[in-house]
């Protein structure tokens, strides 16, 4: 073990550590919170880098909390998922930059210190949850990051961001719930906790009727967390009446969490032959087309534009739902890829969404007539944004379907690409309608003809990620590379025959 | 004997274009500079093409890869003859079409938007012209689409809105019928490169090859205005006229043409699409389309409307050529390109020239205008003259290959249609030049007055490029050599020079 | 470049030199002085030219130039041999005199330098078609001067000119839309299209794609040469149009359809081939019936023109009537009739212009006395209409004696019976013409009328057919005439395959 490895508990420790002290340290000081909030996050970002690179010279990297070694001691690893870690912190530091203008307009002093502290334990969270090597630290880091979000949603004013957050509380604790009672079960069955020790135990496990019921626990856990319809409900309400920076924190990462821990849970049970893996996969199939489907269809009805974004997480966490449940090498490939990529896009398009919102006080989409000419680049980017979210290619939101289109002939479901080329034109149709709006009608409001462009510290993320997100599909095949291993994994034992 | 040179050129003719809309993007709030980037990057552009043009008629290929974006599949271009000769046509035309666009669009609104998005659409035709495989090529498609929406909807009016809808609509979901097929092809073959004269082979699974065919041709046929996937087109003429002209002449429907004429001769192959028999069925639709959107024509008050039905007859020509599978049939396909670009365009430059100075947009009220904007209705007439096929114009290139193409193939059908399309053209250009030239005019002695020289001159251009084309071997830039040896590669011939 | 022959430059040199002076026309014919030496200038050196090409073909020698390739690998060549230098020889003689006589009689016409570009520009493409020397450089020509003539039968704008000038176009259109079609057929048949003495084709080909061809190529040639049920145009088209043009019409035009039916059974087909076919005599039967339908037609018709324009369809019948026996005898008489009924036909046609342009009569019952007020014109009405009639010793005497021996020689007494008959119609429908103007009934008071002034240019244009009629009559041997060149082509034509 290099001494390197060391770092990796710093991932987790550093971010939630440095959110307990801000609110403490920083109490009605909201600058100079956002500045340690910033520091924390890219220091955070830096340590995931190094081990990044540490990971790529090497092996996987995995660090025995306080020297026992597993399965006896908690251990935490870095490996293909990690990837997304990378990500996570990256997004975070570009939410916290943009997060500052739009805190200091909308949330009390007195409580800027605890957003930032939120963020932080949130981010930490999410580390720990990707890195956790053993079913009880998941769940407790599940339970950081899931709190943490409970009560970023709640920090927004007015009666529905509490009634949201009320509902997302309530779904979240079942979530919550159900993930302890499989943990409890598969402790019951196997006497462990480790991960790959319980993948290799329950084969010889003695009641699978028990093992099955922790699988449909965690899989139903997760599925909520992940917002996989029809466990969507919660969803657009929290994620529409967030913050905006949250919106995105939300949208772009936290969502993603429950696709890591059904990746978590198919590797756990990859091994056991008693537990029907192909339900699953059949399950996942159909959700996953069910959500693409409903949730571009729900986006096309709406009229706030927060709430399209919302409903379009919902469609594209379908795609990845899809993608592994097809469980070829392509399709759970793809799935990745586009967790990785849809993070990134909907990040940056809740955050340019989020501008908007302050810069004009409008969310309407009609409302927001010939917002182009006032901010161009705002309005380009999320222009730019929208067209990724469709998967034009070559942008960031072709590769995941591409792959996954791929994957689905692989498994000789070639319906299904049908469906994900649905998908995409109805998230084009409700995409076009905000483009019109933006750029091609005369202004109806007089807050867009008196609107200037967003500031730097706003446009800089919305800018950086739009662009990626369009041109990131170039790096597909990096990413695909990457993912590819994982992917593996998750479908070997399977695909073996 | 085929040599693939690695060069730089392939990509830097559309990232001129691309740069030269950034530039516009940038700096478009002066006319000056707006005006100096196109018509640099236009004409910059032009010489980069032409320049690989003595090298491509010596039978090199020139390549150029930016590395793989999905595994196995890398974003390269590859210029090779029919993709050359594409590319050659659409570059020469921007030259002519950007110095009309400036005269047309003088005092419109948001011309920055306007001409950036312009190169841009350009810039996007190029690649199309020379990707080297099927995702470069449907990337820089689907981004075409895109990059027209703005220009369709230029107005801002309600009815362009609904133009641009429908637009969308049409043109995206072919794009996702692409996608469907490419991935099929991708699963069956594990490439989709354009670098040979055909990729699959006959041991797929037939019900699968039906699918991909289906796909593919129903996903390019959208832009190529096959029937009955052609409502787009009529509704899209209420963009400014040189983006119909450029873009609905050349750029978006031709893209689609040569999308197809990629996948039967690059995707399929001659080989295979004959033991399959599919082309038969696609010669059939193509057949339908022409006769059909000619009698439509007939109809149309609206000159651009008439323009637009004659383009959706016109382009059927490519497809029906190419599906004959024949070579000579394959060289009306290929020559058309450039016979239909210059004559549908010409056209098109009148018709906005005539809206530009009379303000007047339908047939019925041209009588007599031939007198006072004769150099602009001479051009018309020799254009619409080409389309009814007379010979020494470009037109009847076309009309002669694909016919004796069709007796090759052993389609004389084919023929009989070739000819009920002359007749249907001359019924529906006739009278045009019947008002134009030989109705008296409404009031006794008009003044001569002839569009202004910047609308004038690349009509007039335009018009002399057809008779030059129909010449044969001897236009420049746009030699038959070169669509020559892009036949004989698609049916594995030796090139012989005539 | 390799170095041509002058002799070889001499048909490029003929077919552009009109066609320079249309341009001329065009450039300088605002200021009315310059009509007169443009327009009689270069048509007079043209037929100098023609002259020149007449005797180099004469002493056997026959200049060809390969021009540009028009469809690859057809190009576009231009030869002499003597059927072409014939033809070439008639229009070249006509249009000067058809230019002079345009000059007087449409002087006071606004549009006359159209006028007189548009009749040389049709010259230009005419000599092209007597020139070409493969069956898709004819076509070229041939569409092009078909097209160009419909502004010179609408030339006055009248609705009758406009309804006549529709029905040409409609009847060109088709007919060389079924020309194309058979020249197809040939391409892919023979995959050349070369005139060969002796015929294209071998003897061996496939019966019905040639009977295609054959009927295709009949259809689409004798719309142009009035072969019934396909002369609707011409009874409509030759009054609307200004006298030198109806003049023009009748003598060559109309002949260039015969022409094209020459070039394409004897060059194309060849006699063996048709003979096997076994289609001749259904064209000799159509014919037959055509000549005498025609004429019986032609007594009915009180319109001096259009009874004119009767006799032409049944003029031009007995022609194809003689080509279709397919006999050396018969054919030299078909050539010598072509080129004696083209000067005849015109000078009629003169006359008609004359006496409208003096008196305004155009029906022939207001003939009566005419020959007071115009003696010199009616003379020479006199003269051409016996010549017309077939009365020795003048042309139409010879070359319908020249039919006859044969018509006897190969078809025997049937096809010189309709001969017979045709004849006894043409004097029962010019006689009565004679009659009224030298013998008016007593009741006509208009016939007392004083002598009127007659334009000294028209009449010079008049004496000169009937000069031309008397000559070739009397001096059919002489040398470089066209008894010689039939007779040279006649060997040319069918000598080939004994």
């Amino acid at each position: 073990m290099s001494s390197l490895a060391h770092l990796l508990p710093l991932t987790v420790l550093l971010p939630i550590t440095a959110g307990v002290l801000a609110p403490a340290l920083f109490h009605r000081r909201g600058l100079a919170c956002w500045w340690w909030a910033l520091a924390a996050a890219i220091l955070t970002f830096a340590t995931t880098v190094t081990l990044w690179r540490q990971l790529q010279s090497g092996s996987t990297i995995s660090y025995p909390l306080g020297g026992w070694p597993p399965p006896y001691g908690i251990e935490l690893v870095f490996d293909g998922l990690a990837a997304l870690m990378l990500v996570l912190c990256a997004l975070s530091v570009l939410i916290l930059l943009a997060a500052r203008r739009y805190v200091e307009a909308t949330v009390p002093s007195s409580r800027q210190s605890l957003f930032y502290a939120l963020i932080l334990i949130n981010l930490g969270g999410m580390n720990g949850f990707v890195a956790a090597a053993d079913l009880f630290n998941l769940f407790v880091f599940m339970e950081i990051f899931s709190i943490s979000a409970y009560a970023l949603v709640a920090l927004a004013r007015g009666p529905v961001a509490a009634l949201a957050a009320l509902k997302y509380l309530l779904v979240g604790a079942v979530s919550s719930l159900l993930v302890l009672l499989a943990v409890a079960l598969l402790h019951a069955q196997t006497g462990s906790l480790n991960m790959s020790d319980v993948a290799g135990l329950l084969a010889q496990a003695e009641a699978p009727g028990a093992s099955a019921l922790a699988l449909g626990c965690l899989v139903v856990g997760f599925l909520v967390k992940a917002a996989i319809f029809p466990l969507h409900f919660w969803l657009p309400d929290a994620h529409a009446s967030a913050p905006s920076p949250v919106s995105a924190l939300l949208s772009g990462l936290v969502v993603k969490m429950g696709i890591v821990g059904l990746v978590r849970t198919r590797i756990l049970f990859a091994e056991a032959e008693i537990v029907p893996l192909l339900m699953l996969d059949n399950l996942l199939v159909w959700l996953g087309v069910i959500a693409i489907l409903a949730g571009a269809v729900l986006a096309m009805v709406q009229r706030e534009l927060k709430l399209m974004l919302a409903y379009s997480t919902v469609a594209n966490m379908g795609y990845i739902a899809l993608g592994i449940g097809l469980a070829t090498p392509s399709a759970v490939s793809g799935a990745l890829a586009h967790t990785v990529y849809h993070a990134t896009i909907k990040t940056g398009l809740f955050l340019t969404a989020g501008s908007i919102l302050l810069c004009t006080g409008l969310s309407r989409v009609d409302d927001l007539r010939g917002l182009g000419q006032r901010m161009p680049l705002t309005s380009g980017a999320l222009v730019l944004g929208l067209l990724a979210a469709t998967g034009i290619p070559p942008t960031a939101g072709f590769v995941g379907k591409w792959q996954i289109a791929l994957g689905a002939l692989q498994a000789g479901q070639a319906w299904v690409i049908g469906v994900i080329l649905a998908g995409a034109l109805l998230t084009l149709g409700w995409a076009i309608r905000v483009i019109n709006s933006l750029f091609f009608r005369p202004p109806a409001r007089a807050r867009v003809i008196t609107a200037n462009e967003a500031p730097v510290s706003m446009l800089v993320p919305s800018v950086l990620l739009a662009v990626l997100a369009v041109s990131a599909g170039l790096g597909g095949a990096i990413l695909l590379g990457l993912v590819e291993p994982l992917a593996l994994a998750i479908v070997g034992a399977d695909h073996d025959h | 004997m085929i040599t693939e040179l690695f060069d730089l050129r392939p990509v830097a003719a559309p990232l001129i274009s691309a740069l030269c809309a950034f530039g516009i993007m940038l700096l478009g709030h002066h006319a000056g500079w707006r005006i100096a980037l196109s018509l640099a990057a236009s004409v910059v552009k032009f010489a980069v093409v032409l320049s690989m043009l003595p090298g491509a008629l010596e039978g090199n290929v020139y390549r150029f890869s930016a590395g793989e974006i999905l595994p196995g599949l890398e974003f390269a271009f590859r210029v090779d003859a029919l993709g050359l000769f594409f590319g050659l046509v659409s570059s020469t035309l921007w030259v002519l079409t950007t110095i009309y666009a400036i005269a047309y669009m003088r005092g419109s609104h948001s011309l920055r938007r306007f001409f950036g998005f312009f190169a841009l659409c350009v810039s996007t035709t190029q690649a199309i012209a020379f990707a080297e495989n099927l995702l470069t090529l449907f990337i820089f498609y689907e981004l075409l689409t895109i990059c027209t929406y703005p220009l369709v909807i230029h107005s801002g009016t309600l009815e362009a809105r609904r133009a641009g809808r429908r637009y969308l609509i049409y043109t995206l979901s072919g794009g996702a019928a692409i996608l469907a097929g490419m991935v099929m092809v991708y699963q069956a073959t594990g490439s989709l490169s354009l670098s040979t004269p055909g990729l699959l082979h006959a041991g797929i699974d037939e019900r699968a090859l039906l699918t991909m065919f289906v796909l593919l041709i129903g996903g390019f046929g959208v832009k190529a205005a096959l029937m009955p996937l052609h409502a787009w087109l009529p509704t899209a003429m209420v963009a400014p006229t040189p983006v119909s002209a450029l873009l609905h002449a050349v750029a978006v429907v031709k893209a689609g043409s040569f999308g197809l004429m990629r996948v039967i001769y690059n995707i399929f192959g001659v080989e295979l699409l004959d033991t399959l028999g599919y082309h038969q069925v696609l010669a059939a639709i193509a057949a339908i389309t022409i006769i059909v959107a000619s009698l439509v024509a007939l109809r149309q008050d609206v000159l651009k409307r008439r323009l637009a039905w004659s383009t959706i007859s016109q382009l059927s020509y490519i497809v029906l050529a190419a599906c004959l599978l024949a070579p000579l049939a394959a060289l009306a396909a290929v020559i058309h390109i450039a016979n239909q670009a210059f004559a549908k365009i010409t056209l098109f430059f009148v018709a906005g020239a005539i809206e530009k100075t009379t303000g007047k947009k339908r047939i019925s009220e041209l009588d007599g205008i031939g007198k006072t904007m004769p150099w602009t209705m001479a051009a018309f007439t020799v254009a619409s003259l080409s389309f009814m096929g007379v010979p020494l114009l470009a037109g009847f290139i076309t009309k002669w290959y694909l016919s004796v193409g069709a007796l090759a193939a052993g389609a004389p059908v084919y023929v009989g249609v070739m000819m009920a399309s002359a007749i249907l053209n001359a019924a529906y250009w006739l009278p045009i030049l019947y008002r134009a030239w030989v109705k008296p005019p409404e009031s006794p002695n008009p003044p001569r007055r002839e569009a202004e020289n910047l609308l004038l001159w690349p009509t007039l251009a335009c018009a002399a490029y057809v008779i030059v084309l129909g010449l044969g071997a001897q236009a420049p830039a746009m030699p038959f050599a070169l669509a020559q040896s892009a036949v004989a590669f698609a049916f594995g011939l030796e090139v012989v020079s005539p | 470049m390799i170095a041509v022959p002058l002799p070889s430059l001499l048909p490029l040199l003929v077919v552009l030199l009109p066609l320079l002076g249309a341009v001329l026309l065009g450039v300088f014919g605002h200021q009315r002085r310059w009509l007169a030496p443009l327009a009689l200038g270069t048509s007079g050196l043209t037929f100098g030219l023609v002259l020149v090409l007449v005797s180099t073909v004469r002493q056997g020698f026959q200049p060809e130039i390969a021009l540009m390739q028009l469809a690859p690998p057809m190009r576009i060549v231009l030869g002499v041999d003597a059927l072409g230098a014939l033809f070439a020889l008639t229009i070249a003689a006509l249009f000067p005199l058809a230019l002079a006589y345009a000059l007087k009689s449409l002087a006071d016409d606004a549009h006359l330098k159209r006028f007189l570009a548009l009749v040389l520009a049709a010259q230009g493409l005419m000599l092209g078609v007597a020139f070409a020397d493969n069956l898709l450089t004819l076509l070229a020509f041939y569409e092009l001067f078909s097209l160009i003539s419909y502004p010179l039968i609408v030339h006055d704008r009248t609705p009758k000119a406009l309804a006549a000038g529709l029905k040409y176009i409609v009847y060109i259109i088709v007919g060389g839309v079924f020309i194309l079609t058979g020249i197809i057929v040939v391409y892919a048949l023979a995959g050349d299209l070369a005139f060969v003495p002796g015929g294209l084709l071998s003897a061996d080909v496939a019966r019905t794609p040639a009977l295609l061809a054959w009927v295709c190529l009949m259809v689409g040639f004798g719309v142009k040469a009035a072969l019934m049920p396909l002369h609707g145009w011409v009874a409509d088209a030759h009054p609307a149009a200004p006298p030198p043009f109806s003049a023009i019409l009748s003598g060559v035009m109309v002949a260039a359809g015969s022409f094209g039916i020459l070039r394409v059974l004897f060059e194309i087909f060849g006699a063996q081939l048709l003979g096997q076919l076994g289609v001749m005599p259904w064209l000799a039967t159509i014919a037959g019936i055509s000549a005498v339908l025609a004429g019986a037609l032609a007594i009915g018709e009180d319109e001096f023109k259009r009874r004119l324009a009767y006799s032409t369809i049944s003029q031009m019948a007995y022609v194809a009537l003689a080509i279709a026996l397919l006999s050396e005898l018969a054919l030299v008489g078909a050539l010598v009739h072509i080129s004696h009924h083209a000067f005849i036909k015109a000078g009629l046609f003169f006359c008609a212009g004359l006496i409208v342009a003096v008196t305004g009569f155009k029906k022939v019952s207001e003939f009566d006395g005419l020959a007071r007020r115009m003696p010199a014109t009616a003379v020479m009405l006199t003269l051409l209409a016996l010549a017309m009639i077939g009365v020795p010793p003048l042309s139409g005497f010879l070359s319908k004696w020249l039919l006859g021996v044969g018509l006897i020689e190969a078809g025997g007494l049937l096809p010189l019976g309709v001969l017979v008959i045709g004849t006894l119609l043409a004097a029962a429908y010019l006689w009565p013409v004679i009659f009224r103007i030298w013998l008016p009934r007593e009741d006509v008071k208009r016939a007392e009328s004083a002598w009127a002034r007659q334009p000294t240019l028209m009449l010079i244009a008049l004496a000169a057919t009937a000069v031309l009629t008397v000559v070739l009559g009397l001096a059919a041997t002489l040398p470089g005439g066209p008894l010689e060149l039939a007779r040279l082509a006649a060997a040319q034509l069918i000598g080939a395959d004994g």
